[in-house]
């Protein structure tokens, strides 16, 4: 008897897909970060970003790259690392339950000795091991160009931060694996996925304007993430707490659902 | 002894659509049960509805004396499904899926997957997404069989096969019920399950019309009778004809010189051979029983009297 059939399967043949996207987020990494001494640390950068709208500012966070771990916060993990984590996360979200079912195969791997229960939390485990492994290579890079890219970024904040890159991606992951395995179908999972993230980016860049829509931030995992620029100034943990207790609540509830409807039918 | 599947007024709504309205049957252990209808008659649904796939909306299942809802991992590692569309994507070789699926099922015999394998001409080493629908097919025969289960259900489990892979496939089939294991298979023609059914249920709109053996469907099936005599003029002969229990459709084909007439028998030859035996005959054809043709009737909703 192999432990967890279900999970080594789903984690093992997608490595190529594993791959690619580690590949994505270290290009991302070496692209952003070595710019920084010659960019964001720059009395003509900032003399740039001050000449920008200051809504543009707010909205991509661009307010915090004087310093080195404001940029590393505001180019690799507020943007581009949050997109390609965000975007590998809901496809495997949506593909574990939802896809398979879609695809047809769901139905042969409940016809054995598996329950239902079984398969969402192998797959769902499968997603957050691929995701944490995701975001400890951005921590091991940023780490690694820390000292030549002269960002000064700390090691605990550093730490931190990944715990909550990997949270929030995985919260746009599980609504994906959620919403695709109540449903059975990969289109809506992968929906549910990309509105939990673009609206929590939304409702940060918008709410962070004015006064008057603040309680907007209230709403946006993004900001429960990001409000306080961990990479800077540490992480919050309670934050960190709920994206990761909700997503566990999300894979919870996917388990229960599948456990009580037909499948493929 | 117990059944191994028996099912008892099972119903099962998709939303407002009855799909299943009530259906008894039994499959006794050690026998080969087979379930024929047209699409959509149901036959897929009653087979999901063993695996615990889908949920009765109503009635009651035992699988191997259980019901499935309860039976768990347990249960399904005691059968072997084949699930009537299989898709297998992903980049993988049959080999690796097979470990995948031995991991998840009951223990396997070493070289089990191997011989198998070769019987059907199957090379596990490819992806499974480069392989025909065929090759598909025996993967999925493969992966029902290797752990020697006390069940296999098995959904139109010859589909995409060729003749000499189909003719393996029954050898599998008899094989398995020689070493008693209970087989439950379905088809959308007889042809594929007469070979190797002893029991047939035949399925139409969600309805069992009929549970029969193979031998009880021959009997009752139709048979042609043609020949041709002399020394005796059309009229008596139809008369004489038409005599016979069972014969039905008589047509005159020829009748200068030489009468020839056609019908249909259904029933006992019996009578029919001591009626010819009074004639000077000079060719006789009776045909084997269409099996077939007595099921399309059964399928078209005409009634079968007399059953």
């Amino acid at each position: 008897m192999t432990t967890l059939p279900l999970f080594r399967r789903a984690f093992l043949d997608t490595w190529r897909s594993t791959l690619g996207w580690a590949a994505g987020l270290a290009a991302a990494c070496f692209l952003y970060l070595p710019l920084y001494p010659s960019l964001g640390g720059s009395a003509e950068m900032q003399d740039m970003v001050n000449a920008l709208p200051p809504e543009m500012t707010k909205a991509l966070n661009y307010d915090q790259i004087a310093t080195g771990p404001g940029y590393a916060q505001a180019t690799l993990y507020g943007l581009l690392g949050f997109m390609l984590m965000t975007i590998a996360s809901v496809a495997w979200g949506a593909a574990a339950v939802g896809g398979d079912e879609e695809s047809g195969q769901l139905e042969l791997t409940l016809a054995h000795g598996v329950t239902r229960g079984q398969v969402v939390l192998e797959r769902a485990l499968a997603l957050f091991l691929r995701v944490v492994l995701l975001a400890a290579l951005v921590c091991a890079l940023v780490w690694l160009l820390n000292g030549p890219a002269q960002l000064d970024i700390k090691l605990d904040n550093l730490l931190g931060a990944t715990v909550l890159f990997a949270g929030l991606a995985l919260l746009s992951g599980t609504a994906a694996l959620c919403v695709g395995t109540v449903t059975g179908r990969r289109t809506y999972g992968l929906a549910a996925g990309a509105t939990v993230a673009v609206l929590g980016y939304v409702f940060n860049a918008v709410g962070r304007q004015s006064k008057e829509v603040e309680w907007l931030l209230e709403l946006s995992p993004y900001h429960w993430a990001y409000g306080n620029s961990p990479v800077a100034n540490g992480a919050d943990w309670a934050a960190a707490a709920w994206l990761w207790g909700i997503s566990a609540a999300l894979v919870a509830v996917a388990a229960v659902a599948l456990e009580r409807r037909d499948v493929g039918a | 002894m117990a059944t191994a599947v028996s099912a008892r007024s099972l119903t099962k709504r998709f939303g407002r659509r009855e799909v299943l309205h009530g259906i008894d049957f039994e499959v006794e252990p050690g026998t080969v049960f087979g379930v024929i209808g047209p699409n959509g008659a149901g036959k897929t649904t009653t087979m999901r509805c063993l695996l615990d796939i889908i949920r009765p909306s109503g009635g009651e299942i035992r699988v191997l004396g259980i019901d499935p809802r309860l039976g768990g991992p347990g249960l399904r590692r005691r059968i072997g499904y084949l699930p009537g569309e299989l898709f297998l994507e992903g980049r993988v070789t049959g080999r690796k899926l097979l470990a995948h699926y031995q991991a998840i099922s009951g223990p396997i015999p070493p070289g089990r997957i191997d011989s198998l394998a070769e019987r059907l001409g199957l090379d596990l080493d490819r992806h499974t997404r480069q392989l025909s629908k065929g090759n598909k097919q025996k993967l999925g025969l493969v992966q029902a069989f290797m752990h020697q289960p006390e069940l296999l259900v098995l959904d139109e489990p010859t589909s995409g096969l060729d003749p000499l892979v189909q003719q393996e496939f029954h050898a599998m089939v008899r094989e398995a019920k020689h070493r008693g294991q209970t087989i439950f298979l379905s088809s959308h023609v007889l042809s594929e399950v007469q070979q190797t059914a002893d029991t047939v249920a035949i399925l139409r709109d969600g309805r069992i019309i009929t549970v029969e053996s193979v031998e009880g469907l021959r009997e009752g099936a139709v048979r042609h009778v043609r020949f041709t005599t002399h020394g005796i003029p059309a009229p008596d002969a139809v008369a004489l004809l038409s005599g016979v229990p069972g014969i039905g459709q008589v047509e005159v084909l020829e009748e200068d010189g030489s009468v020839t007439l056609s019908a249909t028998l259904e029933g006992a030859i019996q009578p029919l051979v001591r009626m010819l035996g009074s004639l000077e005959l000079t060719d006789l054809v009776l045909d084997e029983p269409d099996l077939e043709e007595a099921v399309l009737k059964m399928y078209s909703g005409q009634p079968e009297d007399a059953r």
